[in-house]
């Protein structure tokens, strides 16, 4: 057998319930296998609250506490605070919340815990819409992606406003770590886990988790659709650590954003001037993020 | 009062199959109620979905445990799921399939038919080769089976109701109307049914705690397209194992993949992640 | 025995600080306030062991409750009205996790228009949340009935939140003589918290889950039965407590000289004081009037309505807050226990007290002669037949 590059233990079980080809449930496999057996996970409501399958099984080899789809920054508050007052060590704490429990209904939560430096890692796992509701656009949502509430008809075409920045929005709390990651590429997902479980303080991961029903592509090409992403520079990966910026994937040339696009019929009825225009804007992204890297502009705490 | 239950998987239609009878046998002049089971619904893990039909308002809102007509859209759902529990005597079942009807397991005296809706939907191009939108095939089959709707509605509701591609869909529901085939309850083969999928649970914890594996749940039934290894090109170069989003692979003595097809739903992925591409997604039949 | 002049709301405090809670969460709403401020000294002091969570909202204060409680630690908040409401959500979640949280509420108004005065709206419009609730009538059944309500809340046979409410500044913001008992005497009443139905880091349990319409109605039954049982324990836990510090507040609703009443008031908080002032006067001028103490509202002591009931003549129940399309809330609450009694006496609901109007000694008297005279039994607003005393 050929040397594994990521940690062999399973803290997921199968049988749980994600759709086939599912992103979500194979970022939950890679943060665990990276995180370990002494994790704690807080779950709002979101796909992952019906893949952990119902009463009385679990999907999970670790501790798992739901909570109200807003509260899970307040909910890992909550956790670390027992295991202080009650001398657990070592003990990971994890919110595993979707992209409409952080950067929508959760977002208090989540920046109250940064505020007040909750010794947690947050993960948001971004599908880009609310997807265990059946496909509703979130403030994740891309521009122009379709959704079942920006439908495309000839007023509308997907939805109008651009997607909200939730790491910039992080990172103005001056957090410990913060990083983006794809399970596309599970080496370096599994070093920034690793990296940032031995760290102190509030941690976040921004994790890009395609979804073939909602994203309308074949289960087949999750993996390959996630590559796309980051080397067409939509999400591109980097990390933050002591208010330094560092790109963890270049790959020289991006590819064209078209490349990504095309391969998801949320995004069939862009026009080659949509197509343009969002092009437009990843660069003008990809390059800003070139800059804050060379310049180190971002402080920490 | 006919009672028609609905078998298939979540993303092939069956839903709306049951939403789009009763439209048709409005159409008809008859007072229909159709509503899916209200669980959660992921793509290709089993679904159910009721229909009543009645010349008069429906005095029942319950799901239906005894129906007249069981509906399949899947035919791996025979295997996994007790399709015809409640199953009505002079009932009939209705499954999408490339068999015989008498080749189909069911109680004595049901009648059984069956067509192939899934050549009937890829033949006009409805849904894909690994989740094919079969639900206006078995439909048409299913008017010209029970005549609970005639196929004139039937068309009529297709083309109000149906959001995509309602002509070819129009055309899959005669073509499934024309190609059904039934015969009677006298004869068939028995097979028992499949033990419930239902998890035993403990005797209640202390508030609701969940401690049992999902590996006692097994996701099989959710596949149409199966993998092959073809071991004499593997690498062992673990990417299958890397990127299964199921954990449903594991590596013999020596370190080659194997999978856990209790536990895969057939999502491609490792076929399409396989450098030296030894992976095929194989067509269930 | 230590006996200090203490507001209500200290009176939580130094109860939270003597139940040693290892987790405490809170926000800042007037009347509340004074609470977790006189907390987050005690641990700046080092007076109280315990992690204290400084949190941006109520609802995330309740949530940090609830997931500590979930790992095993002791655990108390506070709040009052809109804080209150904007917990809603939550305190659901509190009692559907059997998490046993202790809550102070000060009882205030409900906006708009903005009142910060008592009013018992907040809480009772919380009621059909699972949470244990008690209406307290002085500062040291304050204080007492925190140190009871952790004996309750993690019980094995209960293991549910409970709210301790006093009235905002009746009680709240009103100092007076309070027994502090020893630390090493509530030590022995309330010792640790013992864990049950906790996570524990390295064991895979799933504590919340989802469940189908097969296993969800188990757990809503499990958690009914749970809160059915308070009253009997509630007698022993009191009678621990009494045994330590010779006080016990009466159990779920006390009474007063309702032997033989020809009318009775029902009576929550401090409008209980006043009320009994007004019967010892009215019992010495000839009339057979009493009082009970609704102590307890959740669960609703039925038994010991139904007890009254075959004891007076009228009932008259006097509610600081009003359900909107309906009565009184604790006038509805007892009739219905009333109405599969064997002794149903005529019963009147009086509003009084609401958005922080006093409850005076002369409207209590006319409530009496109201009930005395037996008018048609129906909803008086007696606010509305004052005079507005208010100043300021």
């Amino acid at each position: 057998m050929a040397k594994l590059t990521i940690p062999a233990q399973e803290l997921m079980y199968p049988g749980h319930a994600a759709c086939p080809g599912c992103g979500p449930a194979l970022a939950m496999r890679l943060l665990l296998k990276g995180l370990g057996p002494r994790t704690l996970v807080s779950i709002p409501a979101c796909c992952w609250t019906v893949i952990a399958t119902p009463y009385p099984t679990t999907a999970l080899r670790v501790g798992v506490l739901d909570n109200a789809i807003e509260a899970t920054g307040a909910s890992i508050s909550g956790m670390r605070a027992a295991a202080d007052a009650l001398g657990l060590k070592d003990v990971n704490i994890v919110g595993f919340a979707g992209d409409g429990g952080t950067a929508d209904i959760g977002l208090q939560a989540l920046s109250g815990m940064l505020e007040r430096r909750t010794n947690a890692i947050y993960v948001m796992y971004d599908n880009e819409a609310y997807m265990n509701t059946g496909i509703q656009r979130s403030g994740a949502t891309p521009w122009g992606a379709w959704t079942t509430t920006t439908p495309v008809s000839p007023s509308l075409r997907g939805k109008p406003e651009p997607k909200k920045d939730i790491m910039g929005i992080v990172l103005a709390h001056r957090p410990t770590y913060a990083a983006t990651l794809n399970p596309s590429f599970p080496e370096d997902f599994d070093r920034k886990v690793e990296h940032a479980r031995d760290l102190t303080g509030p941690r976040f991961f921004h994790v890009f988790t395609p979804c073939p029903p909602g994203w309308r592509f074949d289960s087949a090409e999750t993996i390959a659709l996630g590559r796309l992403a980051t080397d067409s520079g939509v999400f591109p990966l980097y990390e933050v650590e002591e208010g330094r910026l560092r790109i963890t994937r270049k790959t020289g040339q991006l590819k064209p954003v078209s490349d990504y696009l095309s391969a998801q019929g949320r995004f069939r009825h862009l026009t080659p001037d949509d197509v343009a225009r969002i092009q437009a804007q990843v660069t003008e992204d990809w390059e800003r993020l070139l800059r804050r890297e060379r310049e180190e502009i971002v402080r920490s705490h | 009062m006919i009672e028609i239950r609905f078998h298939g998987r979540g993303g092939q239609g069956g839903v709306v199959a049951s939403e789009l009878l009763a439209q048709a046998a409005f159409l008809d002049g008859k007072i229909p109620q159709s509503f899916p089971f209200f669980g959660v619904e992921r793509r290709g893990a089993p679904v159910t979905a009721y229909s009543r039909i009645d010349d008069r308002p429906i005095a029942l809102r319950t799901s239906i445990t005894a129906p007249h007509v069981v509906v399949v859209l899947d035919p791996g759902l025979l295997a996994t799921e007790r399709v015809t529990d409640g199953l009505k005597p002079g009932g009939l079942l209705l499954v999408n399939t490339t068999h015989a009807p008498e080749t189909l397991a069911a109680p004595g005296g049901v009648r059984r038919a069956a067509v192939d809706a899934t050549h009937i939907a890829l033949a006009h191009g409805l849904g894909t080769a690994m989740l094919p939108i079969v639900n206006t095939a078995v439909l048409g089959a299913l008017a010209r089976a029970t005549e609970v709707v005639s196929l004139e509605a039937l068309s009529r509701a297709v083309e109000q109701f149906v959001p995509a591609r309602p002509e070819e869909n129009r055309l899959a529901a005669r073509d499934g109307y024309l190609g059904v085939r039934t015969v009677d309850g006298t004869a068939g083969p028995s097979v028992p049914l499949p033990t419930s999928p239902r998890v035993a649970g403990p005797s209640l914890p202390e508030g609701p705690m969940a401690s049992l594996s999902s590996e006692r749940i097994h996701t099989a039934a959710w596949r149409t397209f199966t993998p092959v290894i073809h071991l004499d090109r593997c690498t062992k170069c673990n990417f299958c194992w890397k990127f299964c989003p199921d954990d449903a692979i594991e590596f013999d003595a020596v370190g080659f993949p194997k999978l856990r097809l209790e536990y895969c739903k057939g999502c491609g992925i490792c076929a399409a992640e396989c450098p030296p591409k030894t992976i095929e997604m194989v067509a269930e039949v | 025995m230590t006996m200090k002049v203490l507001s209500g709301n200290y009176a939580q405090s130094y109860a939270a600080q003597l139940a040693r809670v290892q987790v405490i969460s809170a926000y800042p709403i007037t009347p509340q306030t004074s609470i977790v401020e006189k907390i987050a000294d005690f641990v700046a002091s080092g007076d109280l062991n315990a992690q204290y969570v400084k949190v941006e909202s109520e609802h995330s204060a309740l949530q940090v409750c609830i997931s500590a409680a979930a790992l095993g630690a002791r655990t108390y908040t506070a709040t009052s009205s809109q804080g209150l409401l904007l917990m809603h959500e939550l305190l659901h979640w509190a009692s559907g996790v059997r998490a046993p949280i202790v809550m102070g509420v000060v009882n205030r108004a409900v906006a708009p228009p903005w009142n910060i005065g008592a009013d018992h709206a907040d809480t009772m419009s919380q009621r059909d949340t699972g949470w244990i609730q008690f209406y307290a009538e002085s500062n040291q059944e304050v204080l007492d009935t925190v140190l009871e309500a952790f004996r309750l809340a993690e019980h094995p046979d209960i293991r549910l939140p409970v709210m301790v409410t006093e009235d905002a500044f009746y009680l709240s913001h009103t100092v007076e003589p309070v027994d502090v008992p020893e630390a090493t005497l509530v030590d022995r009443f309330l010792p640790p918290r013992e864990p049950h139905a906790i996570l524990v880091p390295g064991e895979a349990t799933r504590l919340g889950s989802f469940t189908g319409p097969d296993h969800y109605v188990d757990f809503r039954k499990q958690l009914a039965d749970a809160i059915e049982r308070v009253p009997k324990l509630l007698g022993k836990i009191e009678e621990e407590y009494r045994a330590l510090t010779g006080r016990s507040h009466g159990g779920a609703l006390p009474t007063y000289r309702v032997d033989g009443a020809d009318a009775v008031l029902v009576t929550m908080g401090t409008a209980t004081t006043t009320a009994r002032g007004v019967v010892d006067e009215m019992r010495a001028a000839g009339h057979k009037v009493g009082l009970a103490k609704l102590r307890l509202f959740r669960p609703f002591p039925d038994d010991e309505i139904r007890r009254l009931a075959t004891q007076v003549g009228r009932i008259g129940v006097v509610d600081r807050s009003y359900t909107f399309g309906r009565m009184g809330p604790a006038a509805t609450e007892v009739s219905a226990a009333l109405y599969s009694g064997g002794a149903r006496p005529p019963l009147s609901s009086f509003l009084a007290g609401i958005g922080g109007r006093d409850i005076t000694p002369h409207e209590v008297r006319r409530m009496y002669e109201t009930l005395l005279e037996g008018r048609t039994p129906t909803t008086h607003w007696e606010d509305l037949e004052e005079e507005v005393t208010v100043h300021g």
